[in-house]
């Protein structure tokens, strides 16, 4: 009677102890299973045990799963990878040929023309020249779209920003019989400089080019968390129906077809100013001109930094 | 992609002669990561519109699709958690748990959920909105700015599938706004996060994607 006590005393333990380890192999395997989808939802799962585990069978099969979902952050490289090499195939071996086309060009201007000739060299010149711009702005572009810049932020000035693009655009507007100019300002951002110079400046570019009286005005508000850029023009303006499309690639409206260009400035501009973290609004009303309001993070004053 | 889906729906407050028929069927999609202000007056119906969207509250009539999930098919409480996992809130007064820090709340709904804490994305989340040196206060130590800021960051912690903001400008000043409002469209941009905001501000709907028109409980083409 005793001895059947003990033994079935002995039978119960020995069941308990099994269904805590089986618990603990279930709790252990289901964590498991978690941390593998993270690494899976981050990009970044390799499998790390070959054994006969079922955690192991279960390893295999999603790695199989993933890697050929073209899910993994290694295709994905990959996939970069081969663009990165086709830009800078294209930005190379076109360069030497553009280059030569308007060295001919120009050598071919200083031979004794008839006018005629003259002008079909001009026209030559004129249309290599933008071929080159447009290559150079499509790398740009695709380096940027694809994300194979890194922006590096440094907390630099307004002031400086925008005094450098107002010198850059100074004789432009002059020629044009047009003012720019900007309010001077104390104020820092957190972002790109070289970037940002090229953002900005696209947009005042804009601005000069589509102004025939008046003239462009930058000027600078603070946010807590934010700088907001304002350029302002007296220029032609834009519709509401076109303010969305200006943004877009090679979009020109037909209110702009009598000027030069090819309609990636504004491109650019927003896809640098969404990389370094800010924005643009738009506000417009034909006839009346232009206000593009740059949004874009703000730096601490530099004292308060260091 | 269609991420958020309303379909007919309607809601009606009380019975008889004082019946509100506070929706009477808003038809809506919003794609991912866009950023969509919904703009009303107050009573027309705005506020009740989010909270169906953000299934808070029940239809009269009408679907609300997450995800493709028609969520009003769920119980109650399935209903909570799908809350807790797909959608962040942000409210108008904030919201933050007094006693906890700024940490505590931003970790809180995650916590609830037994989920793990991706670290990596939480200090992305701080430092874009500059409440790094924050972490440690408590909410009434914090401007109403930083406190909306914080509760943005609580939103965005689970990466959930739509933010809904309801009048989050609300008790801010107008500078303030327009910086809670770049927080937003930076977000929306970033992390390709889906928002759906309410406000009686035409003004600060200016910086949303695309902007819907609420009126009588009905959806206005401007």
């Amino acid at each position: 009677m005793k001895f059947l006590l003990i033994i079935s005393i002995a039978a119960a333990l020995v069941a308990i102890a099994v269904a805590v380890t089986e618990h603990i192999k279930a709790r252990r395997l289901t964590d498991r299973l978690g941390d593998m989808l993270d690494f899976a939802i981050k990009g970044e799962f390799t499998e790390s045990t070959y054994d006969e585990s079922v955690e192991s069978f279960l390893e295999s099969k999603l790695g199989e799963y993933l890697s050929s979902s073209s899910l993994s952050a290694k295709k994905v490289e990959e996939e970069k990878d081969k663009i990165k090499t086709l830009i800078s195939d294209i930005s190379h071996q076109t360069k030497t040929p553009i280059a030569n086309l308007i060295l001919y060009s120009e050598l071919l201007a200083e031979e004794d023309l008839s006018p005629i000739a003259r002008e079909k060299v001009a026209a030559i010149d004129s249309q290599a020249e933008k071929l080159k711009f447009l290559i150079d702005s499509l790398v740009k572009m695709s380096r940027l779209e694809s994300g194979l810049m890194s922006y590096v932020p440094v907390i630099s000035s307004v002031d400086e920003l925008l005094e450098s693009i107002t010198d850059s655009l100074s004789s432009k507007a002059c020629a044009k019989g047009i003012s720019i100019e900007y309010e001077p300002t104390t104020l820092y951002i957190n972002a790109d400089p070289k970037w940002t110079y090229e953002a900005i400046f696209n947009i005042a570019d804009n601005a000069v080019k589509y102004t025939k009286e008046g003239g462009v005005k930058m000027s600078a508000t603070e946010y807590e968390m934010f700088v907001r850029i304002d350029i302002e023009d007296t220029g032609i303006g834009i519709s509401e129906e076109d303010s969305t499309k200006v943004f877009s690639r090679f979009y020109r409206s037909r209110d702009v077809s009598e000027e030069e260009g090819v309609g990636i400035g504004l491109c650019l501009a927003r896809e640098i100013i969404t990389g370094v973290g800010g924005y643009i609004r738009l506000e417009s009303t034909p006839g009346n001109g232009s206000k593009f309001s740059v949004y874009i993070p703000k730096g601490q004053n530099l004292s308060e930094v260091s | 992609m269609t991420i958020l889906r309303a379909e007919g729906l309607k809601k009606t407050y009380g019975k008889g002669d004082s019946k509100v028929n506070a929706l009477r069927g808003v038809n809506l999609e919003v794609n991912k990561g866009e950023f969509v202000a919904i703009v009303g007056t107050s009573g027309s119906g705005k506020s009740t519109l989010l909270h169906m969207l953000g299934g808070l509250d029940r239809p009269t009539e009408g679907k609300v699709f997450i995800d493709d999930k028609d969520i009003f098919k769920l119980k109650d409480e399935a209903l909570t958690i799908l809350r807790r996992r797909k959608i962040g809130f942000v409210f108008q007064s904030f919201n933050l748990v007094p006693v906890l820090n700024v940490m505590e709340n931003i970790l809180l709904p995650q916590e609830l959920d037994g989920a793990k804490i991706d670290k990596e994305h939480i200090d992305n989340i701080i430092s874009m909105l500059g409440i790094k040196e924050q972490l440690h206060k408590l909410p009434t130590q914090l401007s109403g700015g930083q406190q909306q800021r914080v509760a943005i960051a609580r939103a965005l912690a689970g990466r959930p599938s739509v933010i809904l903001a309801d009048e989050p400008t609300g008790n801010l000043d107008s500078k303030t706004s327009q910086d809670v409002m770049s927080l937003f469209r930076v977000t929306a941009d970033r992390f390709n996060q889906t928002i759906v905001m309410i406000t009686h501000n035409t003004e600060i709907a200016q910086t949303a994607d695309r902007i819907i028109r609420i009126e009588d409980g009905l959806i206005v083409n401007r």
